[in-house]
């Protein structure tokens, strides 16, 4: 059997989730304690893909510091540099030393497991891309079914003609990029063009994928992302748990971790190292907190995402939220969910039940309530006291 | 004070020992040489320069033991005559040698007057002649007998016509021994190893092995049985790879907010008790070298603010010097490896002297742990830059770990300071954090100041030692002359320097110094020099004082040396490279001098 190569395209930075792209890739993004990527990469390891070609670029050291050269993952990782993130066809081409043959090429930015790999590869000596049936089919590029073979890509811009949306993952063969590289010199960067110009003679089969693809188009769909990484969860428990800490369902809890007395958590709940909670605190599924956290005493969390060196304050609700790397709350925060409508951009999406979505570094005094739906952006200020109705700018302070 | 590696096994052994070696090369790269026991002969290759032009000349060397070395020129100049291994006049022995040998000039003497020939102007060639005319049925007890005959430090590895064995030793410079299945290493650091094995033996002073591919024997320098248990390593070959970067000290200076959260795991909690610091001490002494200096003169800082006990800092190599004071300090010993000759002796010493010792290091079972009566790891995993970067904000961090210990026991911090210098530390990855994620700031920045020949770096209070640190870091890996001062010191001398080709780096946080640093940006920029002002984030006024501004987030002014630091490493960087200098591999310096 011939090892393919894989190429994870990782180089853009994810614009549409913001802000949670501030200043990392949304590659790089934790759900369960793991950058997306990093599922990416296991996906592949664990069906004996170990060599592996990352294209980076924006806030590419984030990458690098995570992945090294892929030692920790049973990979041997290499990194190509795009350093204008043009389009996802131009990355691809910055991988074209590294490849010879067959090879895949996957999308590093939604969450993929082993089995969507395993369906890829199981095309054999063909090529072909995973596809999968989806009801909201306008947030993603579709296929254009002949019988059993892709006549036609439309990407995202373009209007739909079928329910059967393009996850982003293809097996191709190496001649797929001297047609990519002739579109790139035009000017087009797009690799569904180049797919579109090359699909006479290239047969490319539909992949219907059996396995788990998520994609987090829009920064709520982070908490759709966070409870399917969740639910493979198996509970490791670290660090120093307190007398009468109450634990049901999956619980993973990292080393140097203290869970004070009190504190219940109902899993699936991914806790990273370093953490101290509680005592008294209760989290609720599907919840996610990265490392170093602290949450003090009579805090309730439930369905969120908390990233690293997050602190929050006693007597705080955060419910359906998100909040990004190094949020500080001095106590007292009220961030509750329900239907809202959230401005993205000066667009209104209505989105089921959500709470809040807070950037990096935002500092909040105490006693502060967030409307649901509610963007506040990163190294904003939120002064004591304060009712935020509306979406807070990066960098702002907000009284 | 160079690297040495040593391989027997099954396999052929060139590329082996040369993949180690090459991990030595931050120890010193002036020359390097490899011998080789291949059937029949001995075989010798050596060359100027690093590691890369040994490598282009040596062709095929069949065999499956041998030794190698790179060197850091202390005795003789980096010539090829000079660098290691070195044979005995009949090309039956084989020796690498790190260390300085004290009496070897007698003992060269003799040994010349008898008929041998030396080939190098080196201290180490006289250990192949020693051996040559030791007595003794075997290696082993040749290589022991002339251990009772020299003076000074060594790590030493021998190897023998014919024989698929090494025996080596050490005194005062490192050595590890690795196990690995059905092959067997010696090295003068583990990182050389880790791609093979993290199973390794440390040999204390005055020990020796003798290493077959199946079989590890340690003893004393009489012969004598010692044990010694293996130790596994945490650390792995990622770390010791770059992994992407163009250069190591790019990847640890973006590795610092791992590091810090790795040392601070588990420690800020749970507070176990330790006889240790039951203990009152009078006063405490730093001593510590270069980077690890630096670090101690900001845990004076650190130290008095938070336990009240008084501080001084000392170079390590001045300790001895000093005289013996009634009172016994505590006496904190900071080296990044542990293996720091002047350091070590110097905490030999201070248990002369009848004083507690405490270490701050980052190396599991280096020489310094086991001078030590208390060990504080720093965590930051293996630093390979020779610019230490990940290591000394990690030092930072255990400096403050201990001022909040010794706080604690001395009852001078209250509760809710406590609880404050507790968020404040826990806030530093991500603080760290922000600083890296404007490192395309500095870069640019770093544009206007590479055409300097001198710089210089200005601070008060607990950031007059970051200053100098930003001064050495500038010096080594930029190659412009930074000179660090307190502030208040430039009308006292060194404003004469000044002009507008001198630029000026000025800390100027939000604390306490903030309107005297004012002044002083305004004295220099009256003497034309350009500014680079570091201050806190929020900060609109400072753009009115410098031409430069570069904002770092406010923080507890106890920590500010860490966001601080972290900027003038990358300025440092970046200076480099704009100015084409070797990053990893400065001139004239090594990463851990295991010579005094």
């Amino acid at each position: 059997m011939i090892l393919l190569k894989a190429v994870i395209l990782a180089a853009g930075e994810g614009k549409r989730l913001r802000p949670f792209t501030y200043s990392e890739p949304k590659v790089m993004i934790p759900v369960a304690n793991r950058s997306i990527m990093d599922y990416v990469v296991r996906s592949l390891v664990s069906n004996q893909i170990t060599d592996i070609v990352m294209v980076v670029g924006y806030r590419k050291e984030r990458i690098m510091s995570y992945f090294g050269d892929g030692d920790d993952f049973g990979a041997k990782i290499t990194y190509v540099n795009q350093d204008k993130q043009l389009g996802n066809g131009h990355a691809l081409i910055q991988a074209r030393d590294h490849l010879d043959g067959d090879f895949l090429v996957l999308p590093g930015d939604s969450l993929m497991d082993a089995r969507s790999v395993a369906d890829l590869l199981s095309i054999g000596a063909g090529h072909g891309a995973l596809v999968i049936e989806s009801e909201m089919p306008a947030k993603y590029g579709v296929a254009v079914l002949d019988r059993n073979r892709i006549s036609g890509v439309v990407d995202k811009s373009g209007e739909g003609a079928s329910n059967v949306v393009l996850t982003g993952a293809y097996k191709l063969p190496a001649s797929f990029l001297g047609a990519l590289e002739r579109c790139v010199e035009g000017g087009d960067y797009n690799i569904t063009h180049a797919l579109n110009l090359s699909i006479s003679q290239m047969k490319l089969e539909p992949i219907f994928g059996q396995g788990l693809w998520i994609d987090a188009v829009y920064p709520w769909d982070l908490l759709e992302v966070n409870h399917a990484a969740l639910l493979n969860l198996t509970a490791q428990t670290a660090g120093k748990i307190e007398p009468d800490v109450l634990m049901h369902g999956e619980v993973s809890i990292g080393k140097g971790t203290t869970i004070r007395s009190g504190t219940t958590l109902y899993g699936p709940i991914s806790i990273g190292s370093g953490c101290d909670i509680g005592p008294n605190v209760s989290i609720f599924p599907s919840t996610s907190i990265g490392d170093n956290v602290t949450i003090d005493p009579f805090t309730v969390v439930r369905n969120s995402l908390l990233m690293s060196d997050c602190s929050i304050g006693s007597h705080s609700l955060l419910s359906q939220s998100v909040l990004g790397y190094g949020v500080k709350v001095r106590s007292h925060l009220m961030a509750s969910s329900a239907d809202a409508y959230v401005n993205l951009e000066e667009e209104f999406y209505k989105v089921p039940n959500i709470g809040t979505l807070v950037g990096e570094d935002c500092a909040m005094g105490s006693g502060i309530s967030i409307e649901p739906g509610t963007i506040v952006g990163p190294k904003s200020k939120i002064m004591s006291g304060s009712r935020v109705t509306r979406n807070v700018p990066t960098g702002a302070i907000h009284s | 004070m160079c690297g040495i590696v040593g391989y027997t096994g099954n396999r052929e052994a060139q590329e082996i020992i040369l993949d180690c070696l090459k991990r030595l090369e931050y120890r010193g790269y002036d020359s390097a040489g490899l011998a080789m026991v291949s059937p029949g002969s001995l075989q010798l290759k050596k060359s100027m320069g690093e590691i890369a032009v040994l490598e282009s000349n040596l062709g095929h060397m069949p065999g499956t033991t041998g030794i190698a070395h790179t060197r850091w020129a202390t005795h003789g100049k980096p010539t090829t005559e000079n660098a290691h291994p070195f044979l005995d006049c009949k090309g039956e022995y084989a020796v690498v040698h790190n260390g300085i040998l004290t009496n070897y000039m007698g003992l060269k003497e003799e040994l010349v007057r008898k008929g041998h020939k030396f080939t190098s102007e080196t201290d180490s060639e006289v250990f192949a002649h020693l051996i040559e005319d030791a007595p003794g049925k075997d290696l082993k007890s040749k290589v022991l007998s002339v251990l009772k005959l020299v003076e000074g430090a060594y790590a030493i590895a021998v190897v023998e016509k014919g024989k698929n064995e090494i025996v080596a030793a050490r005194n005062e410079s490192p050595l590890v021994v690795g196990v690995g299945h059905d092959e067997n290493f010696v090295a003068s650091d583990v990182t050389a190893l880790l791609k093979y094995t993290n199973e390794v033996i440390y040999l204390m002073d005055k020990e020796a092995v003798r290493i077959t591919p199946d079989s590890i024997e340690t003893f004393d320098l009489e012969g004598s049985t010692v044990k010694r248990e293996s130790q596994r390593v945490s650390w792995n070959l990622e770390d010791a790879e770059r992994s992407g970067y163009p250069h190591f000290m790019l990847k640890e200076i973006f590795e610092q907010p791992r590091a810090i959260h790795e040392s601070l795991l588990g420690r800020l909690e749970s507070r176990e008790e330790d006889s240790f610091f039951k203990s009152k001490f009078p006063s405490i002494k730093i001593i510590g070298c270069g980077t690890s200096y630096n670090a101690g003169l900001v845990g004076k800082y650190i130290l008095e603010e938070l336990s009240r006990i008084p501080t001084t800092t000392q170079i390590s190599s001045e300790y001895r010097y000093s005289p013996v004071t009634e009172s016994k300090p505590l006496v904190v010993c900071i080296t990044q490896s542990g293996e720091t000759a002047d350091t070590l002796a110097a905490a030999k010493e201070a248990r002369r002297r009848g004083c507690k010792t405490l270490a701050i290091t980052n190396v599991l079972g280096s020489a310094i742990t086991r001078e030590a009566d208390h060990v504080i790891y720093t965590r930051a995993g293996p630093e390979i830059g020779v610019a230490a970067t990940k290591t000394f904000v990690t030092q930072l961090v255990a400096l403050y770990l201990l001022g909040l210990e010794l706080g604690t026991m001395s009852n001078t911090l209250s509760s809710e300071r406590r609880r404050e210098l507790i968020a404040g530390m826990r806030s530093l990855p991500r603080i760290v954090q922000s600083v890296l994620n404007e490192a395309s700031k500095i870069e640019s920045l770093a544009e206007n100041y590479k055409g300097a020949h001198s710089m210089f770096f200005i601070g008060r209070h607990i950031n007059y030692p970051t200053s100098l640190e930003g001064a050495l870091k500038t010096k080594e890996i930029s190659y412009i002359h930074g000179e660090g001062y307190p502030a208040g010191e430039l009308k006292h001398g060194p404003l004469a320097l000044l002009s507008k080709d001198t630029p000026v780096i000025a800390i100027c946080v939000r604390d306490h110094t903030y309107e005297k640093m004012l002044g002083n940006v305004r004295e220099v920029s009256a003497r034309d020099s350009p500014v680079l002002a570091i201050g806190s984030e929020g900060d609109q006024d400072l753009v009115k004082y410098a031409e430069e501004v570069f904002l770092v987030p406010r923080v507890d002014p106890l920590f500010s040396p860490i966001p601080i630091i972290v900027a003038l490493q990358l300025l440092a960087y970046y200076l480099a490279i704009k100015k084409g200098c070797p990053i990893d591999k400065p001139r004239n310096i090594a990463k851990t001098v295991t010579v005094e």
